[in-house]
């Protein structure tokens, strides 16, 4: 039978190796059910200057999270105590890439995942029960069906709930006394009814703050979460590099065989970096477009570019292309955007151009495409 | 490296050695907590510390227990000869000292003991001369403070360091091996680790660059000053940053006597420049945490410095030096909460319980012995802000800002050498009867033209302005600046003394030992600077307010050559406005005739009248500037001394219609001017008017404006006879409705130029021109009162019927 090869498999077992030689090299001390050391989850997200030798081989351990460490840290120290984590900013900022790789490795799993929506219940949040059995035996353990909440405070693992702010404020709320007493009441099952949850179990949640059709918080729940706001990349250089990481991870995990261009990789980032900051690098003010200029877009639009040379093309980078899936990923709400997008065009990159010629000179001709 | 690995070896506290040598960084309680135990193991008979020399006076001011920190010293350096450069400029610097300064640490112990201790670094204007331009204290564009710390804190090995230590800066990586893990070692074993990072530092430095910021040749003069301590005095404790120890060590060598060891000074002796009093100077003042940590920046000096402070009163609490950083976090965590409280944030007191534990986590997990300062910040943004960190929700940092800053602020000991601009202000406020003791501001009235001595008060309080002491605020009065409120003779001020009035004086007490003789050599400076007329003018009323009157002349002079150069019709119009109005006012302010100014009036008349012909098509919005200054010129000419001008500007006028397009507003005000010189004029008014209101559509919004220009100079030309009502009366009727309304903002604009009087005139002859009377035209309609009360009946009726229908 032919092998199943999933898309995006999870942080787990994409790391799988690096996981294991932490563990086991792990001398630190470990907060209970945890299953490494907050130093060594720190290792395994920021990176290792020196590769682990485990089994005779070298595993080197890339820094994952590329920003802010000391946020990083902040994190750790959070799950490791009794409030909730809470990762807020606008979309593209990589939260919910963190909270995968802090649920795998303190957890080893980054699976046990409330996805919030508009159409979230309560029952998805704390469990629901599998009818059929539920007419045959009553009310029993057996029939109950835990949601990622319940895993989550049975095995003492981290729960992730990711997009909270899209679930109405008060089915959010259903939270609140399960982050503060650490007991899930079932009262169907009398007097089994009572989860106590076990050490090791947290909540790590996400919230978008500049998304159309968000919730706002109440307070009760805020104060059961320590907030960190993870705010996009600001420097050109990081940017760029986040680029080319997570495209050749892309490229690897679908085979295509071909090798990231650094300048384009770079020309996006600086795009992406001045329009977001509404300010070019030779100082020019520029309107900012309402769409989110996320790294993640910016991601998107390379790979896009990429696959279409390496199935189409020759293998080469299209700057046309590249301007053509730029305009997709910008003009999405707004008309206006299209127009900021060309005089971006018509002011930044014709003066890059002129004053840096090369590639910034083929950009400004792809400029034909902006429609 | 051999010299590294030496200082390894041999203790350095040792009592039988000449001199032992201290390394610090500024304002490190760390260092200063070793100082002290450092002067207790050493019992040295002399202290050299690292400091200008000329300040060898002010040390007993800054040791004396009456004197609370934090203090600072301010030295200022006059380049008289122009040893610096063409320029001549003034220099000036501050070295602050906090009650952690290992300095000040090693000022009292001395004291306290008993024994001699002396600054023994160049005194500053010799550093400054021996400092290349724009490096070290030379550089420009930063607030100047002697600190060297950024020595320590510069170049590609700190960068590495930092970031295999996976510390986001030299502050943090300072901290954790210095401040909290240097509590954890003994002083011996605390020197030795400073030296072997003050040794690397100093490595990777380049010999060069040390010698251009004048560097080697301070470590010339204190190692000089060490080899001279050493002969006299049995044990000589130098205090100094600790980059220079090593530069030190290279520089001195043992030698024996019969008396017994003493160091010996091996390098170039270090010529000095006999620099007298009046070039250089140096005081004390009294300073603020807030100040201290402004000047910190750079990472000269530590940041933060109201923790440091609550650190090194921690230290000294407690038995032993542990636990100090844990208990300060605390401390600074609880003090946030409770202000943040009480400033209405939501913080309760189970956050502060988990900010702590959050401070301790990271504490632990970044390898410190003790949470810190970086720890303590990420707990409170962690733990303290609720939802994303915005400017809405960041307040409970800012409140920690606040804290670690600091607010204390410092005394000086009674007595203490104060700069003789400040015994000078006191005076000055004793005089006009001002009382500076009150913490609440003062107001006080000045009669200007009654009373001599109100107008030198006036005189003073705008010399106090002038140099940016926010001290004195003219509430009421006449605003010569602006040229408005001109006919007010009384003036009101506001004032108050306050720490920053103090601290100005001081920064500027180099320039003069007077308020006044301050504020004459700034204007001098400002004015030999000002290239435009209109800066030139503006500056020249300015020394008319203070009562300079003897630069008025040399200011003139060089006023004229400013006018000369300056092609700017705008700045020009606003010189010659300036010029005019002190003209006029000559006389009322007691002024004798100082200055030539109609000579300058008429070189700046004939500069603008060459540009205005091509002010024609000048933008909208300086459509108004350009016509209030045509009218300015038309109005001196009106003047006896000035009248021969007149057929220049009408000429000038003239040119200026000859034009394509001018504006019409400036157009209607030209005209109107013309009008004002010579009747025959009022032809051409008559067609330019009914031309605007005839044109076409875009073309008929500027009759409007070329009104307002007509009526800001000649408003009487609607009162010459009727035909000019008649002709606009019957152009207004003619228009369509939406037309009218377009117009209707611009024309209440040129209506809004006349009296009440003249508007109520003007009503009355355009409500005959269609046969009605005044009142008519202004009031509504009668309604007798029978038909208001069926009116309200009706009313009352209909609001009936409509409840039932609800």
């Amino acid at each position: 039978m032919e092998q199943v090869v999933e898309i995006k498999p999870p942080v787990e077992v994409r790391y799988a190796k690096e996981l294991e030689a932490l563990r086991a090299l792990d001398t630190g001390k470990k907060p209970k059910n945890w299953r490494m050391s907050p130093q060594a989850v720190r290792t395994f997200i920021l990176g290792s200057h020196k590769p682990l030798i485990w089994k005779g081989e070298e595993i080197p351990v890339r820094k994952k999270y590329l920003g802010n460490d000391a946020l990083v840290e902040r994190c750790i120290i959070t799950l490791a105590g009794n409030r909730g984590l809470m990762l807020v900013g606008e979309p593209g900022t990589a939260k919910t890439m963190l909270s995968e790789l802090l649920s795998a490795a303190i957890s080893g799993t980054s699976t046990n995942t409330i996805q919030g929506t508009a159409g979230t219940t309560e029952d998805m949040i704390k469990y629901s029960w599998n009818y059929a059995l539920l007419l045959a035996r009553g009310p029993v353990r057996e029939a109950l069906v835990p949601s990622p909440l319940y895993m989550g405070m049975e095995q003492g693992i981290l729960t992730r709930f990711e997009e909270i702010t899209r679930t109405p404020a008060e089915i959010q709320d259903s939270l609140i006394s399960v982050l503060s007493d650490k007991v899930l009441h079932v009262p169907e099952l009398g007097e089994e009814g009572l989860l106590f949850a076990k050490a090791g179990f947290n909540v790590i949640g996400t919230a978008n703050t500049r998304d159309k059709g968000v919730n706002e918080m109440s307070s009760a729940l805020k104060r059961r979460f320590n907030f960190e706001t993870v705010m996009p990349v600001r420097d050109v250089s990081l940017e760029k590099q986040i680029i080319i990481n997570e495209v050749e991870a892309l490229a690897l995990e679908n085979q295509i065989s071909m090798e990231v261009d650094e300048d384009v990789a770079e020309l996006l980032a600086a795009t992406y970096h001045e329009l977001r900051e509404g300010v070019s690098s030779m100082g020019h003010r520029i309107d900012k477009p309402y769409a989110v200029m996320s790294t993640a877009e910016a991601v998107s639009v390379y790979y896009q570019t990429m696959m279409t040379a390496y199935y189409y093309g020759d293998s080469q980078m299209d700057l046309g292309c590249l301007v053509e899936n730029l305009v997709g990923a910008v003009q999405k709400e707004n008309k206006e955007d299209l127009e900021r997008l060309r005089s971006y065009f018509q002011t930044v990159v014709r003066d890059k151009g002129g004053k840096e010629g090369g590639l910034w000179n083929s950009y400004y001709e792809a400029r034909k495409h902006l429609r | 490296m051999e010299q590294l690995l030496r200082s390894q070896e041999a203790p350095a506290l040792d009592q039988e050695q000449p001199v032992a040598f201290f390394p610090v960084r500024h304002h490190s309680p760390a260092c200063a907590y070793h100082l002290q135990k450092a002067i207790e193991a050493y019992k040295p008979t002399c202290i050299l510390i690292e400091g200008p020399e000329n300040a060898q006076e002010l040390a007993p001011v800054l040791a004396h227990p009456d004197t609370k920190a934090p203090v600072a010293l301010y030295y200022f350096y006059r380049d008289l000869k122009g040893l610096l450069g063409e320029e001549k400029a003034d220099y000036k610097c501050y070295y602050p000292f906090l009650d952690c300064s290992p300095e000040l640490v090693a000022l009292r112990e001395a004291r306290k003991r008993d024994i001699p201790a002396r600054f023994m670094d160049l005194p500053y204007g010799e550093i400054l001369l021996g400092t290349a331009e724009n490096t070290g204290v030379r550089k420009e564009g930063e607030k100047q403070t002697y600190n060297d710390d950024y020595l320590l804190s510069r170049g590609r090995y700190l960068e590495l360091l930092c970031e295999k230590t996976g510390l986001r800066s030299f502050a943090e990586f300072w901290e954790k091996y210095f401040e909290i893990g240097g509590l954890y070692l003994d002083t011996e074993a605390f020197i030795r680790q400073m030296l072997t990072y003050c040794g690397l530092s100093r490595q990777h430095s380049p010999r060069e660059e040390l010698r251009k910021e004048g560097c080697l040749l301070r470590e010339q003069y204190m190692a000089w000053q060490i080899a001279q301590a050493s002969k006299e005095h049995q044990r000589v404790l130098a205090v100094t940053g600790g980059f220079h120890t090593y530069g030190l060590w290279e520089l001195l060598e043992k030698r024996e006597s019969q008396e017994g060891s003493f160091l010996f000074y091996t390098g170039e002796p270090v010529k000095l420049h006999h620099l007298s009093k009046e070039e250089q100077g140096v005081y004390p003042l009294s300073y603020s945490m807030e100040a201290a940590d402004a000047l910190n920046g750079y990472a000269s000096g530590m940041p933060s410095p109201g923790f440091y402070q609550r650190v090194w009163e921690c230290l000294w609490e407690q038995e032993e030096p542990k636990g100090a950083y844990r208990k300060a976090v605390l401390e600074q965590l609880v003090r946030a909460g409770r202000q943040a409280r009480q400033k209405k944030e939501n913080i309760s007191s189970y956050d502060e319980i988990c900010a702590l534990s959050m401070a301790r986590g990271l504490a632990v997990l970044r390898g410190k012995e003790e949470p810190g300062l970086y720890e303590l910040q990420d707990a409170a943004l962690s733990s303290f802000v609720k939802g994303e960190c915005t400017l809405s929700t960041d307040m409970p940092l800012r409140i920690l800002q606040e804290l670690n800053r600091g607010r204390q602020v410092g005394k000086l000991m009674e007595g203490a050498l104060r700069p003789p601009i400040l015994e000078d202000f006191e005076r000055q406020c004793k005089k006009f009867g001002l009382k500076i003791q009150a913490s609440a501001r003062q107001e006080i009235t000045l009669e200007l033209f009654t009373k001599k001595k109100h107008l030198a008060a006036s005189r003073f309080l705008y010399q106090m302005e002038f140099l940016e002491t926010e001290f004195a605020k003219r509430k009421k009065g006449a605003d010569l600046l602006n040229r408005r409120d001109r006919s007010r003779i009384r003036e009101v001020w506001t004032y108050g003394f306050s720490s920053h009035v103090l601290s100005v004086l001081v920064d500027v007490s180099m320039s003069g030992g007077t308020v006044e003789e301050a504020a004459r050599s700034r204007i001098n400076s400002y004015f030999r600077k000002s290239v435009s007329s209109r800066d030139a003018a503006k500056l020249l009323t300015q020394g008319f307010l203070m009562g300079f009157l003897e630069e008025q002349a040399q200011m003139g002079m060089q006023l004229k050559q400013v006018l000369a150069t300056d092609g700017d019709f705008f700045s020009l119009a606003e010189a010659f406005s300036h010029m005019r109005m002190l003209y006029e006012l000559q006389e009322l302010y007691q002024v004798k005739a100082f200055l030539e100014l109609r000579e300058l009036l008429e070189s700046c008349f004939q500069k603008i009248i060459q540009l205005l012909p091509s002010m024609g098509q000048v933008d909208k919005e300086r459509e108004q500037a350009c016509m209030e200054s045509c009218l300015s010129l038309y109005q001196i000419t009106g003047k006896k001394d000035f009248r021969m001008l007149r057929p220049v500007l009408a000429e000038a006028f003239a040119r200026l219609l000859q034009q394509k397009s001018v504006c019409p507003g400036l157009e209607g005000a030209v005209l109107g001017l013309l009008y004002g010189y010579e009747s025959s004029w009022e032809e051409r008014i008559f067609v330019a008017a009914s031309g605007y209101l005839r044109s076409a559509q875009e073309q008929q919004l500027n009759s409007a404006s070329f009104l307002r220009g007509l009526f800001y100079t000649a408003r009487d030309f609607v009162f010459v006879g009727e035909r000019f009502l008649i002709m606009i009366d019957g152009l207004l009727g003619n228009l369509e409705p939406e037309a009218f309304l377009r117009l209707l903002p611009e024309l209440r604009r040129a209506f809004s130029y006349f009296t009440p009087l003249e508007t109520d005139r003007i009503a009355r002859q355009a409500a005959a021109l269609h046969g009605a009377s005044k009142e008519k035209l202004l009031g509504g309609l009668v309604v007798s009162p029978l038909e208001y009360a069926y009116g309200e009946e009706l009313d009352a009726y209909a609001r009936k019927r409509m409840e039932e229908w609800i």
